[in-house]
């Protein structure tokens, strides 16, 4: 029987077990991955590197892991934090680059156009649309959840998260008539 | 309904945007910039504070002559007044809610992050 995140974090406050962590390293870095690559606008080694900081900091401060929420939620949300942190400290978020477009593709994809065409509509959004229809669409998290890791009151979360969904829709209006 | 299937489409289109990321190295890599000792650490500290509570005990007990001033400061309690003891006790309640509120405080900010 495998265990469940709770028991991996038990583990690691308890004994200090750097394989349970390890555990819960391998069981989210995809999704937390994937998640800062779409936020650093397909910067891969940044996004790898805030990904790499998401988990150094939920290990220092795992103690304050309540359990209340999901272990994913509460690492999202200091992903989300650290990309926050990491956009300020450069003031400007990183600009698109095509060449790691491309290269990130991903050949079982259906339509490869579709894909830039929904990566580039997503890059357009303002940070914190793009963030909740992230979080909420492709994650699969609640309204609720998604304003627990953006800090954010839920009826922000649900607004941010129409508006995206709308200039996603208008953006790629011409995709869905085929 | 329309809308409905449209907004389906994108959704669809959504998740399929995230595929699977092979980890690649990655857990190692964090794993080997993980602090080491922090068991060690906790233990140290510890044995630190039980070892300076111990020896300031044994200080205290020495110099006020065996402890005499336990028994010192009941007789001084018994003779103070009613409404001093109970500012006395009252005081002491603020601190302590004080030092939880800002314990309490200082654990909210951490769980923020």
């Amino acid at each position: 029987m495998s265990l469940t995140d709770a028991d991996l974090v038990a583990r690691v406050l308890l004994e200090d077990d750097h394989h349970a962590f390890a555990e819960l390293v391998r069981r989210h870095q995809s999704a937390v991955r994937g998640l800062l690559r779409q936020l650093a606008r397909s910067d891969l080694a940044l996004a790898d590197d805030l990904a790499q900081e998401t988990f150094l900091r939920a290990y220092k401060n795992i103690g304050s892991f309540r359990g209340e929420a999901k272990f994913s939620t509460w690492l999202y949300r200091i992903a989300y934090n650290c990309f926050r942190e990491d956009a300020r400290r450069r003031k400007e978020l990183v600009g698109i680059d095509e060449t790691q477009l491309e290269a990130e593709q991903d050949p079982q994809t259906a339509d490869p156009a579709l894909r830039q065409d929904l990566m580039q509509a997503l890059q357009l959004l303002p940070i914190h649309e793009r963030a909740a229809v992230l979080l909420c669409c492709q994650s699969g998290l609640s309204h609720d959840e998604a304003a627990r890791v953006l800090d954010i009151p839920l009826g922000t979360v649900k607004t941010n998260v129409l508006r995206g969904r709308e200039k996603l829709k208008k953006t790629l209006a011409a995709w869905r008539e085929k | 309904m329309d809308e409905q299937l449209q907004e389906d489409w994108l959704d669809a289109q959504l998740r399929e945007e995230a595929p699977y990321i092979d980890d690649a190295g990655f857990t190692a890599r964090v794993v080997q910039q993980l602090p080491a000792g922090r068991r060690q650490s906790r233990v140290v500290r510890v044995s630190v504070l039980l070892g300076v509570t111990f020896v300031a005990c044994v200080i205290a007990y020495l110099v006020s002559g065996g402890g005499r001033f336990l028994a010192d400061a009941a007789t001084f309690l018994v003779a103070m007044p009613l409404a001093t003891v109970c500012a006395i006790a009252g005081l002491c309640a603020i601190t302590v809610m004080g030092v939880s509120a800002y314990a309490a405080a200082s654990n909210a900010r951490e769980l923020r992050l």
